[in-house]
């Protein structure tokens, strides 16, 4: 069998080691995600799950412990240099972006994700066609504005370019950190859909972290409870399926996380 | 009068282009300032000034000592990436050590050309007009290589890197190969500059940067107030930077001629950018520009 697309064994993630601050983000971290498995990831602030894409991202080296991509060690490798088995989409649309620079542009860059840059032109006639046609799939008529700067948008169109450029280049692993926070609830359901057709096109491994615990039992094939920087429940298959907010509230809360949070996190479902 | 003025500003100002161009490279696409280039300025004038005296080939000279300018650069990246050192400081450092090394190219504090063949007595040019046209085409070769090179995939990694860091990061472009791109490019440019300036002059001197760093930001900032060049508009970018270089010429030229004695250019040059940051800041509202003059990292 081959090599999961991604491994993470024994990740432990301490920030400010030895002093009186000394914060334990990940404590020893075990997780196989086979390629084209969707995994959605829940837990209360503070549980852990923005390191752990931190770390598989390459933005944070964890303290101790190996990431793996296909079987491949990248624990020293920093982003930039991981970024192309890696797609990140971040919470904040702006971020995954570059406001000034025209769509073609920024999809354009997406497209020689983790692959040398050298004096070729950027936007040829051939990429113009392809990206007309990606953007065309999403329906907003975004084919049409491609000079436009990215940053005339609104979150939810940013946040869909950003998905057409995670899959420009095929990643192993696909990052979602609460890529839907900063969207209405009519906007993230469609982005939500975006992000499904993606995962499943680039059959990449996906982690998506939510707060949104419908959005975490509807889609994905496994879905992880995360707590103070452990993972404590990892639900698959026909049991998944079963699972209802309530249940995964209580997945939470009962590991021991802020009781208070409950109502909070069950309050999610009408969102 | 007022064609005298135009033809001045044309005659000292198109030889600036290049540095302005530098200087926009880092102080708006990377939203940076880089204090080397007074020194890879003085540097690539007086590189090429020692070589048009040894005889090299005029166009070997302004090449070398546009190289000068980008080794300068990388030095600079390297302080800033080695060591950590912040680019405005990491350029203030090789502005003031550049000024010794330089003076060891010169072997004193001037050199004059003498007689020394130049780009101009090479072409067989003569007289101011030849020289404006010679000048005038290096220059739009230069801007136009350069525009052409932002539309490449690693120009456009540059265009991007400046106001999403992270995103680029995340696209796989290191932060090291685009500061030290950006670095030497600036430098090259501000080295040029300097090679083709000791040609229109007849010498050299050590003291030659002083205060082109703030004339250059002038440009830029006039530039960007008028032409509204952003991250995704090349010959915009390119347009700003000639524009820019013009209107600060002429800024001063025309200060000139209207009697004002040189001793207050310097005041002139101060005045000029106050009201370029002034304009683009409360002029927001009633021009519908709506960008911050300076770059994030200066505001903060």
């Amino acid at each position: 069998m081959s090599a999961p697309a991604l491994a993470l064994s024994g990740v432990r993630l301490v920030h400010n080691p030895g002093r009186s601050d000394e914060v334990v983000a990940l404590h020893g971290l075990d997780l196989e995600v086979a390629r084209g498995e969707f995994v959605t990831v829940v837990g209360s602030n503070g549980a852990g799950k923005s390191s752990m894409v931190s770390v598989v991202s390459g933005a944070t080296r964890p303290t101790t412990g190996r990431v793996r991509i296909d079987g491949r060690d990248v624990t020293r490798l920093p982003a930039h240099r991981r970024a192309g088995s890696v797609a990140r989409v971040f919470d904040d649309p702006r971020t995954g972006t570059a406001p000034e620079l025209s769509i073609e542009d920024n999809l354009a860059l997406a497209a020689r994700r983790g692959r040398r840059r050298g004096l070729r032109r950027a936007v040829g006639p051939k990429q113009r066609a392809e990206f007309r046609e990606r953007l065309a799939e999403l329906g907003l008529g975004l084919e049409d504005r491609m000079q436009d700067p990215v940053g005339l948008l609104s979150a939810g169109q940013r946040q869909s370019v950003t998905m057409v450029m995670a899959g420009l280049v095929a990643p192993s692993v696909l990052l979602l950190d609460e890529h839907l926070a900063a969207l209405d609830p009519a906007t993230a359901a469609r982005v939500l859909r975006l992000t499904c057709a993606l995962a499943e096109r680039t059959e990449a491994a996906v982690l998506m972290v939510t707060h949104n615990m419908q959005h975490a039992i509807d889609v994905g094939d496994r879905l992880m409870v995360m707590d103070r920087g452990r993972l404590v429940a990892d639900v698959r298959g026909p049991r998944k399926e079963q699972l209802t907010v309530d249940a995964v509230v209580d997945l939470i809360t009962t590991a021991g996380g802020v009781v208070a949070d409950r109502s909070l996190l069950a309050g999610t479902e009408e969102r | 009068m007022l064609t005298n003025i135009v033809l001045d500003s044309l005659v000292t100002g198109l030889p600036l282009a290049p540095l302005t161009l530098g200087v926009y490279v880092v102080f708006r696409i990377r939203q940076d300032f880089d204090l080397t280039v007074e020194g890879s300025f003085a540097l690539g004038a007086a590189v090429a000034a020692v070589l048009l005296v040894a005889v090299v080939h005029p166009f070997l000279a302004v090449v070398a000592g546009a190289l000068a300018g980008a080794a300068a650069g990388a030095v600079t990246a390297a302080l800033h990436l080695g060591l950590g050192i912040p680019v405005l400081l990491a350029g203030l450092i090789m502005s003031i050590g550049l000024f010794s090394v330089t003076l060891h190219v010169l072997t004193g504090p001037t050199v004059g050309l003498a007689g020394a063949e130049t780009i101009f007595t090479v072409l067989g040019v003569t007289g101011d007009a030849g020289q404006v046209l010679v000048l005038a085409a290096l220059v739009a070769a230069v801007l136009g290589a350069f525009a052409l090179f932002l539309r490449t995939e690693l120009g456009l990694a540059l265009r991007a890197s400046g106001a999403a860091p992270a995103m680029v990061r995340s696209q796989g472009v290191g932060d090291a190969q685009i500061v030290t791109l950006s670095l030497c490019l600036a430098n090259l440019l501000a080295a040029l500059r300097g090679a083709l300036l000791v040609q229109v002059q007849g010498f050299a001197d050590v003291n030659l940067g002083i205060g082109m760093f703030v004339a250059a930001i002038g440009a830029v900032l006039l530039g960007t107030l008028a032409v509204r060049p952003s991250g995704s508009r090349v010959l915009r970018i390119v347009a700003a930077v000639v524009v820019g270089t013009l209107t600060y010429r002429l800024v001063l030229v025309a200060a000139l001629r209207f009697g004002l004695p040189a001793a207050d250019l310097k005041a002139i040059t101060a005045l000029t950018l106050v009201a370029a940051v002034a304009v683009q800041r409360y002029g927001a509202a009633t021009l519908g520009r709506a960008e911050p003059a300076l770059p994030a990292a200066v505001r903060q």
